[in-house]
């Protein structure tokens, strides 16, 4: 099912009568293409989850639109909508046991018993917990709930599965796995899926598309890599990628590329102040290299080794450029130069803190 | 997670607190020891007499004398329960066994055995008082039906009350009002509203409940007033019961709403629930077990019954005690001087209360989800 966000927008009334409204998701248009894993990724705050719930039904939108395939389905209430939802905690009906949380949405769409018990076993071992049948959600793991949830949601064969937050209660090991299960999960059924999380890595590994939002603002949507590669401005190029990319004050002059004094690359844009991006793995070590940095240490992770240095016009107080392994830096350095690759360094407007393109 | 994290830290430095308060404590009791064991030490040298055996009876008074201080910090609360709880109770038991007794009669020659049952539960007291079936079937028509009506009813008003914006705040305390009115003006009030003045062709006035029903001097119902129908004195006691019990479970149930998470029913709205799916499935059994106190409780209360009646028909408990309750069974005993009497019927009632208790615990144990 393809989806549709026509100019959406969610403004929150303020409790006070003085107090200013908050605008949750303002004039949101996107194209959320059939049968794929999309992300919904920010910061806290951006408004990802109303967005979700916008999709859901449960908010309802102060204007724009919502379509399904062909049809308006922005007042249309949940229930109609041909949705599943897992909740951030999964909202397990606690009195009942799995197989009764997994039948519910049948038993209301009056579905005969023996078919909703079928179809229940069947999503149940699409998320393999058929052996868990018959237990209370307070007797299951966090990883099982969640699980559960899921089948929950996709019992009744939603055309969309909607995850809020499907992975912030598990813990790191478990989260791994269970991005991997929800990744084959969406493969093997094929429900346009839409999911919302804080953690970019996460957002990275398993979307086929993403969407990058900002205080109710969508910055850029894409496949992870293109937006990775290409970031549309500051704040998306800081928000993805681990360790972050690092920033420099410097300037354009005459087609060169100036941190401080020292020219780092080339460009044809014109002569301005600009911020420079550039990713930990656009540093090549080079004892007659262009950049300059005072080293603090380094830190040896086995299959490469990142170098935390510090530089005045850094706008981060480190630096952090990871290089391979098998390069020999100078033992016990003060400083160590580098050559920045091309194509990992991102200049930004130093006012709008937009992207600037290189003309070639 | 942050939240619970905090909580955990501070409750580990209570604990740390307890731990040194223990501790100071113990170190109390070490000197407490050491000052008894250096008069024990004094008192032996002074009887000269260093036998292992009346050393060994030194020791154990010494611990005695520990546990005795412990009883006298509890002392003004035990004596008090031993007046006002223990003793009655026990007396309670004894009275009841002894046939015919009366404490102000001082002829009476003590004589044991199950008569004063026998005879209650008979009706054979042979003093004109009220009669125990009666009174057993007037508190458990009351009961069971005044209880689970003023809870399903509180149940609908809370939910309604939970699902309003405007004026929650205001229904909130209209609603808790009748909790803080004395019990017998309610008796008066409910006394009036049913009463009708005058008889026959000289009625006044058919009491505001008949004129709510459209009825007039010539089809009136004889709601409590002078030979009416039991099961018309028993409705007016009803609905007195179900509005006095309202209040308290109306505040505990819409409490237990407000806890309820919101994201249940928004999942619930999703798997497509209707609103009376989401009522019975999800909400009820979410607040069951705030429910099921309510009926225990609330049934518990139910057979103890005594004020509504008194209010309402006068100590008389209608013309012959024919609305009595049991509770009011036992007032009017004691009234008379029947101390066995009143002591066997108080008996049976606990039995009873025991019994139907032991049954809802039972059951809540299947139906209640904690």
């Amino acid at each position: 099912m393809r989806i549709s966000i026509e100019n959406l927008t969610k403004i929150f009334p303020s409790r006070h009568k003085a107090g200013e409204n908050v605008t949750a998701v303002n004039d949101m248009c996107i194209e959320i293409p059939s049968g794929k894993l999309v992300g919904l990724l920010g910061p806290s705050g951006c408004g990802k989850s109303t967005t979700l719930f916008m999709l859901s039904g449960l908010e309802k939108p102060t204007s724009g639109h919502i379509i399904f395939e062909d049809e308006d389905v922005t007042t249309l209430a949940p229930e109609k909508r041909g949705i599943g939802l897992v909740f951030q905690n999964y909202a397990l009906y606690p009195h009942m046991t799995v197989e009764q949380n997994i039948m519910f949405p049948l038993v209301n769409m009056r579905l005969p018993k023996e078919e909703a018990r079928q179809r229940a076993l069947e999503a149940a071992e699409l998320v393999q917990i058929e052996e868990l049948l018959t237990r209370k959600p307070s007797e299951l793991s966090g990883g099982q709930q969640q699980r559960v949830a899921i089948a929950r949601a996709l019992v009744k064969m939603p055309n969309v599965l909607l995850l809020d937050e499907p992975l912030s209660n598990l813990d790191a090991r478990l989260r791994l796995q269970t991005r991997e299960e929800i990744k084959r999960i969406q493969r093997a059924t094929g429900i346009t899926t839409v999911f919302v999380t804080h953690d970019q890595e996460e957002a990275m590994s398993i979307c086929d598309q993403m969407v990058v939002m900002k205080l109710g603002v969508v910055q850029q949507m894409g496949e992870p890599q293109e937006i990775y590669d290409n970031p549309n401005n500051l704040f998306v190029a800081n928000f993805l990628g681990t360790p972050p990319i690092n920033i420099f004050k410097g300037k354009v002059e005459n087609g060169g590329i100036y941190i401080g004094d020292e020219k780092v690359g080339e460009t044809n844009v014109g002569d301005q102040e600009v911020f420079i991006g550039i990713r930990p793995e656009g540093f090549i070590y080079d004892p007659m290299g262009a950049l300059t940095v005072n080293v603090q240490n380094v830190e040896v992770m086995g299959r490469d080794k990142t170098v935390v240095s510090t530089h005045p016009s850094s706008t981060k107080p480190t630096i952090r450029s990871i290089i391979d392994s098998d390069i020999k830096l100078p033992k016990d350095a003060l400083q160590l130069k580098f050559n920045i690759k091309p194509n990992k360094l991102f200049l930004f407007n130093a006012e709008t803190e937009e992207r600037i393109y290189d003309g070639r | 997670m942050e939240d619970k994290q905090v909580r955990d830290e501070s409750l580990a430095v209570e604990e740390n607190l307890d731990n040194q308060e223990m501790d100071n404590q113990e170190l109390d009791d070490q000197k407490l020891d050491d000052q008894l064991d250096s008069l024990i030490e004094e008192a032996v040298l002074e009887t000269e007499s260093q036998k292992p055996r009346q050393k060994m009876r030194l020791e154990s008074f010494k611990r005695g004398a520990y546990h005795e201080q412990g009883w006298l910090f509890v002392l003004p609360a035990v004596l008090l329960m031993c007046v006002f709880t223990f003793y009655p109770i026990i007396n309670t038991f004894v009275s009841a066994f002894k046939v015919g007794y009366k404490p102000l009669d001082s002829a009476y020659e003590l004589k044991w055995g199950f008569e004063n049952f026998v005879r209650v539960l008979r009706g054979d007291t042979g003093t004109g008082g009220a009669n125990f079936a009666r009174c057993f079937w007037n508190t458990l028509a009351f009961t069971f039906i005044s209880v689970p009506v003023s809870t399903l009813l509180a149940l609908l008003i809370s939910v309604a009350l939970n699902s309003i914006k405007v004026l929650q705040k205001a229904y909130q305390t209209i609603f808790f009002l009748p909790y803080l009115t004395n019990a017998l003006a309610m008796g008066a009030v409910f006394a009036t509203l049913f009463n009708v003045v005058g008889t026959g062709n000289t009625v006044e006035t058919v009491g505001l409940i008949n004129v709510l029903l459209g009825r007039t001097a010539d089809n009136y119902i004889n709601w409590i007033n002078l030979g009416s129908d039991i099961w018309a004195n028993r409705f007016v006691v009803i609905i007195y019961e179900i509005w006095s019990g309202l209040p308290f479970k109306i505040l505990i149930l819409f409490s237990a709403l407000q806890n309820v998470n919101k994201q249940y029913y928004d999942a619930a709205k999703v798997d497509g629930a209707s609103k009376s799916t989401i009522l019975w499935k999800i909400t009820v059994p979410l607040i069951s077990p705030m429910l099921s106190y309510l009926l225990i409780t609330g049934i518990m209360g139910g057979m103890k019954v005594y004020t509504a009646v008194v209010g309402l028909f006068g100590e008389s408990m209608g013309q012959e005690y024919e609305v009595g309750t049991m509770v009011g069974y036992l007032y009017n005993y004691i009234e008379k001087g029947e101390t066995g009497y009143a002591a066997a019927g108080s008996l049976i009632l606990f039995g009873i209360i025991m019994i139907i208790t032991l049954i809802n615990l039972y059951v809540s144990k299947k139906r209640v989800h904690y």
